[in-house]
């Protein structure tokens, strides 16, 4: 659509609208073109909300922009901002597993625009065909010298940038320590025993393998990734031994912890500081095991059906002072140096965000044969349906 | 007796005076009063996926039921007539149809359309004209009406066909012995008859597609309806605006109900 | 045009519509269930019973669905008939239309609401808070089957109401009387006269509910807490999770047939009652 689409002849018009009538085009490109998405948007001014689509540098990017993402994973008013600049206005899918996201890809359209797949998946979007380069001039805010390489490296496949860094974190736990005697726990053995002990109906692990088991693997000192038999089986006796004292097998645990019905779960950092920052006597901590680090990416499915959109969110999410916002909301500490020098002082030191070195040293990142492991997901089954 | 009474239509509406009640909540979170508001009700009426995903639940409601209506009272009015093998083996069709649940309808669709679609794509792409695009299928609204009117269609057969079992045959004889058309009889006497039952089954079909989430969430492909967008905004952590959804729902149902009703009430007056 | 040829076309919508959207779909998944799982997911085809041979994996999900529909069913029939008796036998006539259509209204609202609803009267700040509140400490519900109970006779409770009420409006009320002027306690009267003429009110109710909870997916999901696993969610993570076609589709076969030898020999069970109930009247 374009900018002079204000003016429209008469007979434009009536063939415009015989075109609306037979079906071949959209109501709202109808409304649009011939400016009478305009004039339902001055009636609309009454009502907050219902205002226009005002300009966007960029061009018009259509009114919608639909983003798979992570459960607290964004400042909602950075939402309403972009639609206050560009007009589009922004659905969220929220998904709990990166095997979901693969699973919904892989049955074809997903209707997504925007994605956001963790560090070890891309690779595998990558073989699956199901995820489209980026077009770096479309992204202007994106500077990749700004970014640590650890948390950038995984974006990129074979030379080709799919995907550009949105936030790291560690995978640990949140403890409530008002139920433990102030104290908070610090190993993943610790974590496991309080659940079928003091914590009995209390504790949660996440619906997801990657991490669930992976914990369970740190219990005993094996590798987070470990597909070995062996220690996956010691892996599946704990967690079937400490399922009937869980609270809840799920990744959106922030609710139960808030309401006090679970004192302690599996936790993305993130979710910890942002569960510490509301009440304090929730402590998150990293095992001393070791542990998930990770790094999430932006990314675009292959048929994402609003591309421009797709690009002109990503953009605006990667401007320093908008992802300031984005991560003073989530506490995800982020590879962008530019970000990093606008965070305030005591976010910079915060030991949640950024853990000392020492306690870093132990987590590994995540593979992609982890993920994909077929005998890791049968386990989760096998656990989830004991 | 009435006490008992009492109590379950507490049990029936206490949920749903609490959706009613945190859908006028001022906080975000949907676990805390925090005052006085009907900004949920803005923000709804405003959020294009919301609006989307109404009309798409409501197009695919009202093709389905129409569809499954059609269709299924053909079948029923056909059944009749009709013994041997090819009346047993509907009979087994639609036993199936109404016994599967829905989660298998849902996922059956889902892999058995993809896997023909993976085979048809590539030979429609070879036989097409050079210098056209091929179209190409893929899972979206017309698998979910198609899932939809398959398990309705079955609802509508046993609807309608009880009613045609009623029925008194007298009628449809004495039809024909006045050498009315056997489309005469159909048209004259037994559609008048059975209208109810088809209305019924019409309506009970528009109600069960426009609620069901299961069978769409899995072949719906990037269409959003109605369910699915709720769904999705559950697990994200509830805002009200799900209670305000919620509400606006009941709302309009009941006010259409009460229409229905007066009108039905009018039309049976002047009757007299 | 023959009646035949007649006949022919006005089955032929239906029959096409049934082959493509229910007898290809089910024969796929037949196919399926014989093939392997493909690295990525998805599916390799074989001939191999590997899929039905894992099937003990999947046990608890089976043996819970198996357990709580059947409960859920139960549940369901005890709190609606007395209700179902209530709306067709005691109430006031001018009241009985509105009364009725208070039942269903909830029906309206999205089943993922109403469950909804339930995680805040069930969690920490609802019921048990309440409890709490009368002294009664440390009860827990939301995440528990009692929690996935609740929900399902919540959500089904409508479906169970309408078909008794049906059977129980139609009884003659005279007979009733007629009992009670013969002397008959009013128990008896229920448990000779009123009870078995509602029994096909009580079939449907408890079909409908019974076939709706064995696929059962959302409410185990949303009250259950992970914990409470159907076989509908068993499905749902095989296809969604990890994405294994092949074994997915050899669950959904058993738990087809599971239902269909349940369902055949429940209405089997039902209509001897049904002839005996016969042999009595007649009688």
């Amino acid at each position: 659509m374009t900018k002079d689409s204000d003016y429209i002849s008469k007979r434009k018009f009536m063939e415009e609208l015989g075109r609306y009538r037979k079906g071949s085009i959209t109501r709202r490109h109808f409304l649009n073109v011939t400016g009478l998405g305009a004039a339902t948007a001055v009636m609309g001014a009454a009502m907050p909300g219902l205002r226009p689509s005002p300009a966007f540098a960029g061009g018009n990017i259509g009114d919608r922009v639909v983003i798979a993402t992570w459960p607290n994973y964004h400042d909602p008013s950075n939402f309403e901002a972009f639609t206050e600049a560009t007009g589009a206005h922004v659905q969220v899918n929220v998904f709990g597993s990166n095997e979901e996201m693969l699973a919904k890809l892989q049955a074809g359209a997903s209707g997504w625009d925007v994605y956001v797949p963790t560090n070890y998946t891309i690779s595998t979007y990558v073989d699956e065909g199901l995820i489209e380069p980026l077009d770096t001039s479309k992204l202007s805010n994106y500077d990749a010298s700004a970014f640590d390489a650890r948390y950038a490296e995984a974006g990129s496949v074979d030379g080709t940038l799919y995907a550009v860094p949105k936030n790291w974190g560690s995978t640990g736990m949140a403890v409530n320590t008002a139920h433990n005697g102030g104290k908070p726990i610090s190993s993943w053995k610790e974590f496991f025993d309080i659940s079928r002990d003091k914590f009995s109906g209390r504790a949660m692990v996440h619906d997801y393998q990657l991490t669930t088991i992976g914990s369970a693997l740190n219990y005993f000192g094996y590798s987070f990734n470990s597909v070995d038999e062996a220690e996956l089986a010691d892996a599946e006796k704990l967690l079937i031994d400490v399922k009937p004292h869980l609270f809840a097998i799920t990744s959106d645990y922030q609710p139960s912890m808030r309401n006090g019905d679970a004192w302690l779960t599996i936790c993305w950092s993130g979710d910890g500081k942002q569960l510490n920052t509301d009440m304090p006597e929730i402590h998150y901590v990293l095992g001393a095991e070791g542990g998930e680090i990770w790094s999430d990416y932006y990314a675009i499915p292959k048929n994402a059906p609003h591309k421009d959109a797709a690009y002109a969110l990503i953009n605006f999410l990667m401007d320093p002072t908008v992802n300031t916002k984005e991560v003073l909301a989530h506490g995800y500490p982020t590879a962008d140096a530019r970000t990093f020098a606008l965070l305030p002082d005591d976010l910079k030191n915060d030991p949640i965000l950024f853990p000392a070195q020492e306690l870093l040293s132990p987590l590994e990142f995540g593979a992609a044969a982890t993920l994909t492991d077929p005998n890791r997901a049968e386990l989760m089954a096998r656990f989830k349906s004991a | 007796m009435r006490l008992y009474a009492v109590c379950v239509y507490l049990f029936l509406y206490i949920p749903i005076g609490v959706i009613a009640l945190f859908s006028f909540n001022a906080g975000r979170h949907a676990s805390q009063l925090q005052g006085f508001s009907t900004k949920w009700y803005g923000k709804v009426l405003s959020n294009p996926f919301v609006m989307d995903a109404l009309e798409t639940s409501l197009m695919v409601a009202f093709t389905s039921a129409l569809l499954a209506s059609v269709f299924g009272t053909m079948a029923a009015v056909a059944l009749q007539g009709i013994k041997g093998p090819l009346r047993t083996a509907f009979d087994l069709l639609i036993y199936v149809a109404v016994m599967i649940p829905g989660i298998v309808i849902g996922i059956a669709t889902l892999i058995g359309l993809v896997t023909v679609f993976d085979q048809l794509n590539p030979l429609m792409a070879a036989i097409w004209p050079d210098g056209f695009v091929a179209p190409k299928l893929h899972m979206g609204m017309g698998s979910l009406i198609g899932a939809h009117t398959m398990f309705l269609m079955a609802l509508v057969v046993i609807i309608v066909r009880a009613r045609l079992a009623g029925m008194d045959r007298a009628l449809t004889e004495a039809s024909s012995d006045l050498y009315a058309t056997p489309m005469g009889t159909f048209w004259q006497v037994t559609l008048p008859l059975i209208f109810p039952a088809i209305l019924a089954g019409f309506l009970l079909s528009f109600t069960f597609s426009f609620d069901d989430f299961i069978i769409a969430f899995f072949v719906a492909g990037s269409e959003t309806t109605l369910p699915i967008y709720v769904f999705a905004s559950i697990r994200r952590g509830v805002t009200p605006e799900i209670n305000a959804i919620g509400t606006m729902v009941l709302v309009v149902s009941l006010m259409a109900l009460i229409t229905a009703q007066l009108l039905l009430q009018r039309g049976g007056k002047k009757a007299k | 045009m023959t009646q035949r040829t007649r006949n022919w076309l006005l089955l032929a919508p239906a029959g096409t519509w049934f082959l493509v959207m229910l007898i290809i779909p089910l024969s796929v998944v037949l196919i399926f269930s014989f093939g392997e799982r493909a690295p990525a997911g998805g599916v390799v085809p074989a001939f191999t019973f590997e899929q039905y041979a894992n099937l003990p994996a999947r046990w608890t999900a089976f043996k819970n669905t198996m357990t709580l529909a059947p409960i859920g069913t139960l549940s369901a029939l005890l709190i609606a008939y007395p209700l179902a008796y209530f709306l067709a036998v005691k109430v006031d006539p001018k009241w009985r239309t509105i009364l009725l259509v208070l039942v269903i209204v909830p029906f309206w609202t999205s089943i993922l609401i109403r469950s909804y609803a339930w995680i805040f009267l069930l969690g920490g700040r609802g019921i048990p808070a309440l409890l709490e509140w009368f002294g009664i400490e440390g009860v827990r519900l939301i995440n528990t089957p009692f929690a996935v109970l609740i929900g399902i006779i919540y959500g089904y409770l409508p479906l169970m109401v309408f078909p008794i009420y049906v059977s129980l409006d139609k009884l003659d009320k005279r007979l009733l009387e007629a009992s009670s002027d013969l002397g008959a306690k009013p128990w008896r009267t229920f448990l000779q006269i009123t009870l078995p003429l509602s029994i096909p009110g009580i079939a449907t109710g408890c079909m409908l509910v019974f076939i709706l909870l064995m696929g059962e997916y959302l409410i185990p999901a949303m009250l259950g807490g992970g914990k409470v696993f159907f076989v509908g969610n068993a499905l749902v993570d095989l296809f969604l999770q990890s994405r294994n076609w092949a074994y997915g589709s050899a669950v959904a076969v058993t738990l087809v047939v599971v239902m269909l030898i349940t369902v055949t020999i429940y209405m089997r069970l039902i209509n001897r009652l049904g002839a005996n109930r016969d042999d009595v009247s007649i009688m």
